[in-house]
């Protein structure tokens, strides 16, 4: 079962993805799915070690340490330094998710964005073939 | 996802949940920063760190609108975040407009959210408006070129995990002639939070923080190493010993260059609005704390009168201070405070099943299980300690409902703001006793009353600029509001130092409308005249020229209180100011009380109304006109037979004139028996409600206890003096006095009487 | 046991049956009880339960009707006598003495501020004894003028069922005093 690291330091953010992520077809298709919640960089940190986490979705702007630093980090550790790693950005910080993918992410959300572009970028940095990404409401086989 | 809230459990209804709570505080965060940021403003300073505050709230709750399907929501955060942004990369000023619409903004937000609720109509024409305001902000483009941080001695791949805020500031502190320094740390994972505010508190005053960077060698994976970069205009050793220590080391970082830039020659003065506000002594607040006391700025005499902005519009009138948040947060503790009493309880259950097996294995015999006596001690104490833990957990509970009333008045800071500027008066809010605690529930009810009684105060009681100077007032209006708790009750003031209320102009408008007759008019005291403005029917039209052209109703105010159980009260100093006073109980469910016996009944007074109980010296007392008084302490005290007031026969256990015998629980034999024993002793419960105080004369003092109050139904809902009732042992009910009907009951004939003995009219 | 009341059955041809079933149909239970050796009835929709008395802690300056206030299960009830709301004769309690809770519902209801939830308030009657309960047709009741002139709202009218003379009360009317 995958486990993924959500690094973010608005609640109602992280609950909005820890929903689209724990969607049942999603779940279902990926066998599974372990959601972990960070608040701020520093929390991320700190549960790092517990993984090792097969994704790690993370927010840019956050109070003391940034989703850069962050990133930077990340990509420095042991255990993570090829784990898929999305950004979840604004419309206007394009400037920073340039410097994100340099700095070795793998892929950018944009906000605001639907659950279902969420699944399809995580499911795809998941493994999962192309053709298997879970369709938007209905649920079902493709 | 639109419909208007629902409460269902799904992650998605929880998400929506959330998003209201987390929106609101946002919200709530941007007033506190806002009205700061206008005060440091007015006094000439800035503060970037309260603009990126704002910016990043904007900015989340930008994110937060377009997750959840708020567009209106969603496009002002779009326009706002934009000119917050502007504003903090220095590419436009912090002028009074721009706070005005930032004042705006944050009252949008409140109605947009209470849209979203269902509890509001949408505010489509105010959002039009603002997105065209902010949209018309300009900002001029800057021209950033080559970092002046590449100069500096410093990793270049430091520069590349740097956002372009941080980078921005980087560059501002570097124009402006300050230094870089760069904090080397190492804290333990699990308790960096609280070492680096620590570490900013000290370092604040100093200097900014641009940003925290891991160096990626720590020791062990339990702990980690942190480059901080500082900019500040202080030495190092000054830096040394403000915030040096175990784990923390500082450096310069030099620059690479030994020649400087002629255009940032260190030691001109910053351009002014990139300065770094001097060393602080107060911090920003940090979330949960109240917040800052803002102090009446004393140099406002040559400021010029703020100017009302045309395009901005007074919406006063359906302004509402109510949070859309149902939640409330709590404190962890008082959760594992509960938890341990849950564990209390356990144990006792534990002990009755005990009891039981023993009782059930022996059915017929239940002495060879043990003797009767036994049992009944058993039981007795079991629930005892039950029953002491029901009364823990409740109270642990209520108390978690109670929120610092700090909320409240932050709000109010807001709305002093935007009436003064309504009405072309600069008025000051001080608040003190923010801190203080009140159950949630009262907390949002008090916050229209509030509201009404500082528009007032603005409004009617303090002066116009000219007005305050020809009559050598400061020129700068001052509301205190001030709370603190008395025992199971809240008292909170709100004084200002205006004009203060002329009793004739009250006096003859009351008569005018026939509120009162000319007669009865003669017999009022000074207090019963101000609280003629209770009355429904008393607009406050003529007592000052009302630039808004509506009184605002003191009488519902005054019924709202009283809904909550609480009184208000006024008191004014012509051409000194005027003071409105609520007092209000902290929650209706849990009291303590003192239980007392008169003639033979027993009554329950509330302890926090209670200030001492002392033994009646029958000769102390005196008598005027029918009413009796005893000195104590110096002072005068009204007493109360209560035996007297209640129609009661004061002569022992006695049965009360009207009703029939044999028909009342009078006590239960137990007691009976141990009141014969003990001699009568009277005493006088001293009580003290707001400023006033009364003696109740009792025939005993029985003990004090933790009940649990309930309304008496509406068919007792005429009789005046009872709180409530609480359900005593054995299917007992006792009555719970309330004290400050019966003081008004007692009083307010009292002073009367008291003025016209003393000669005064 | 109910009693079938024969008014208004007079003769016997085919319409009697029919008129007896829809009479059954209508009929409505009365709680019949004494007041000072006369007896009264109550629909029994409109009581909730029949008590023996329990301590009742008296109330100063309360209405003069009520006795006092006692406690059922943790819920307060306001205690009325009944004798004394009808003007009648009082006389000490005794062992036949009974308390009717009487529920009205939401029309009771009492608004006890933020803290307590809207609950309707439960009044207790205090009556000399309880009798029995009666069913009575809407027809086979007398109008309350039969007792001639104007009555107050609460006599709702009279009853005979078995040849007993039953005083019918309107609850509502009687405790909106």
């Amino acid at each position: 079962m995958p486990k993924v690291l959500v690094v973010e330091d608005s609640a109602s953010v992280r609950a909005f993805v820890r929903a689209a992520l724990e969607d049942e077809a999603f779940a279902r298709m990926l066998g599974g799915c372990e959601v972990v919640e960070a608040s701020c960089g520093f929390d991320a940190m700190r549960l790092l070690p517990r993984g090792p986490y097969d994704l790690i979705i993370t927010d840019i702007n956050m109070a003391d340490i940034n989703g850069l630093e962050l990133i930077h980090f990340i990509r420095k550790s042991d255990h993570h330094r090829t784990t898929p790693l999305v950004i979840i950005s604004t419309q206007t910080g394009e400037r920073d998710v340039e410097r994100g993918l340099s700095l070795g992410a793998n892929a950018y959300v944009r906000k605001p964005f639907t659950p279902e572009a969420l699944r399809e970028t995580c499911g795809k940095l998941l493994g999962l073939a192309a053709d298997a990404a879970p369709k938007p409401a209905g649920g079902g086989a493709p | 996802m639109t419909d208007g809230g629902g409460r269902g459990d799904s992650p998605a209804d929880k998400a929506r949940e959330d998003f209201f709570s987390e929106a609101q505080e946002l919200v709530d965060g941007m007033s506190r920063d806002l009205v700061l940021l206008d005060e440091r403003s007015r006094q000439g300073k800035s503060d970037p760190e309260l603009v990126n505050d704002v910016f990043r709230a904007v900015h989340t709750l930008k994110g937060l609108a377009g997750l959840f399907g708020a567009a209106r929501m969603s496009a002002v955060s779009h326009e706002l975040e934009d000119v917050l942004d502007d504003l903090r990369l220095g590419k436009i000023d912090l002028t009074t407009r721009v706070l005005d619409l930032l004042f705006q903004s944050v009252d949008l937000y409140g109605r947009l959210l209470a849209a979203e609720r269902g509890h509001g109509p949408e505010p489509a024409p105010e959002v039009e408006a603002l997105l065209m305001a902010l949209g018309s902000m300009m900002g001029q483009q800057g021209g950033q070129g080559a970092s002046p941080a590449t100069q500096y001695d410093l990793d270049p791949s430091i520069l590349g995990v740097l956002t372009e805020y941080e980078e921005h500031r980087l560059r501002t502190n570097i124009q402006s002639g300050l230094f870089l320094f760069r904090i080397r740390v190492q804290f333990a994972l699990a308790t960096i939070d609280s070492a680096l505010e620590e570490l900013k508190t000290k370092a604040r005053p100093h200097g900014e923080i641009i940003t925290y960077l891991p160096t990626g060698s720590a020791g062990d994976a339990e702990s980690i190493e942190l480059d901080i970069l500082l900019a500040s205009a202080a030495t190092l050793d000054v830096l040394r010993q403000a915030i040096e220590g175990p784990n923390v080391a500082i450096e310069e970082i030099r620059r690479r260059t030994a020649l400087l830039d002629p255009g940032n020659a260190p030691s001109l003065p910053a351009p002014a609005h990139h300065s770094l506000p001097p060393p602080m002594s107060l911090s920003p607040p940090t979330a949960g704390e109240s917040p800052a006391t803002v102090h009446p700025s004393a140099l406002a005499s040559d400021r010029p009168a703020p100017v009302t902005s045309p395009s901005y519009a007074p919406g006063g009138l359906d302004l509402s201070l109510r949070s859309v948040s149902q939640t409330v947060r709590v404190d962890i503790r008082k959760l594992d405070h509960l938890m341990n009493i849950v564990g209390e309880l356990a144990i006792v259950r534990g002990a009755i099943l005990r009891l039981t097996d023993r009782v059930r294995a022996n059915p017929d015999r239940v002495d060879r299980a043990f003797g009767m006596r036994d049992l009944g001690l058993e039981l007795h104490r079991l629930h005892r300690t039950f029953d002491r833990h029901l009364t823990q957990m409740q109270n642990g509970i209520l108390e978690v409902r109670m929120v610092p009333l700090g909320q409240v008045f932050e709000k109010l800071a807001r709305v002093v703001r935007q009436i003064s500027r309504e009405h072309d008066k600069h008025v000051n809010l001080v608040i003190t006793g923010a801190e203080t605690e009140i159950d949630k529930l009262i907390v949002e009810e008090l916050s229209d009353p509030l509201m009404h009684m500082i528009r007032n105060a603005i409004d009617h009681g303090i002066e116009t600029r000219e007005v305050r100077m020809a009559v050598g007032k400061p020129p700068v209006g001052t509301i205190a509001l001030n709370a603190f708790q008395k025992g199971n009750h809240v008292v909170l003031a709100v004084e200002d130092d205006g004009a203060g209320m002329r009793p004739e102009l009250i006096l003859s408008t009351a008569v005018r409308r026939g509120l009162v007759s000319a007669e009865e008019a003669k017999e009022l005291s000074l207090r019963e005249v101000y609280n003629l403005v209770f009355l429904p029917g008393f607009t406050t039209k003529e007592l000052a020229t009302d630039l808004s052209g509506r009184g605002v109703g003191m009488d519902v105010v005054k019924t709202n209180i009283a809904k909550l159980g609480g009184i208000v009260d006024i008191t004014s100093e012509v051409g000194i100011g005027t003071k409105m006073t609520i007092t209000l109980p902290i929650t209706l469910a849990i009291i303590s009380v003192l239980g007392v016996e008169v003639a033979g009944h027993s009554f329950a007074v509330p302890l926090a109304s209670v200030e001492e109980a002392i033994a009646l010296d029958e000769s102390l007392v005196r008598s005027f006109e029918g009413r009796e008084a005893m000195t104590q302490r110096g002072a005068t005290l009204p007493i109360c037979r209560l035996a007297r007031l209640f129609g009661l026969s004061e002569q022992g256990p006695g049965e009360p004139d009207q009703a029939s015998p044999s028909m009342h629980a009078g006590p239960s034999p137990i007691a009976e028996a141990r009141a014969r024993r003990r001699p009568q002793k009277p005493c006088v419960v001293i009580a003290s409600v707001g400023e006033r105080r009364l003696g109740f004369v009792v025939d005993r003092l029985i003990g004090q206890e933790d009940i649990v109050i309930k309304a008496l139904g509406p068919s007792l809902k005429g009789v005046r003096g009872l709180a409530g009732a609480t359900e005593l042992g054995d299917q007992r009910v006792g009555l719970v006095l309330d004290v400050a009907a019966l003081m008004e009951e007692v009083l307010a004939s009292d002073k009367e009487r008291l003025l016209a003995h003393e000669g005064r009219a | 046991m109910p009693a079938t009341n024969r008014r208004g059955m007079t003769g016997t041809g085919p319409g009697t049956a029919m008129r007896r079933a829809a009479d059954l149909g209508r009929r409505t239970e009365y709680l019949a009880f004494s007041l000072a050796g006369e007896a009264y009835a109550v629909q029994i929709a409109h009581i909730a339960e029949i008590l023996k008395p329990l301590p009742i802690t008296w109330v100063p300056r309360a209405p003069r009707n009520v006795v006092g206030v006692m406690s059922v299960r943790g819920r307060l009830v306001t205690v009325i006598d009944l004798r004394r709301r009808l003007s009648l004769r009082e006389s000490p309690m005794d062992r036949r003495t009974r308390i009717l809770l009487a529920d009205l519902g939401a029309e009771g209801a009492s608004s006890g501020g933020p803290h307590q939830p809207h609950q309707s308030e439960q009044i207790g009657l205090l009556v000399d004894e309880v009798m029995q309960v009666y069913r009575l047709a809407e027809n086979e009741i007398e109008p309350p003028t039969v007792l001639g002139g104007d009555q107050p709202a609460h006599i709702r009218g009279i009853g005979r069922p078995e040849g007993a003379l039953l005083i019918l009360l309107d609850l509502r009317p009687l405790l909106a005093s």
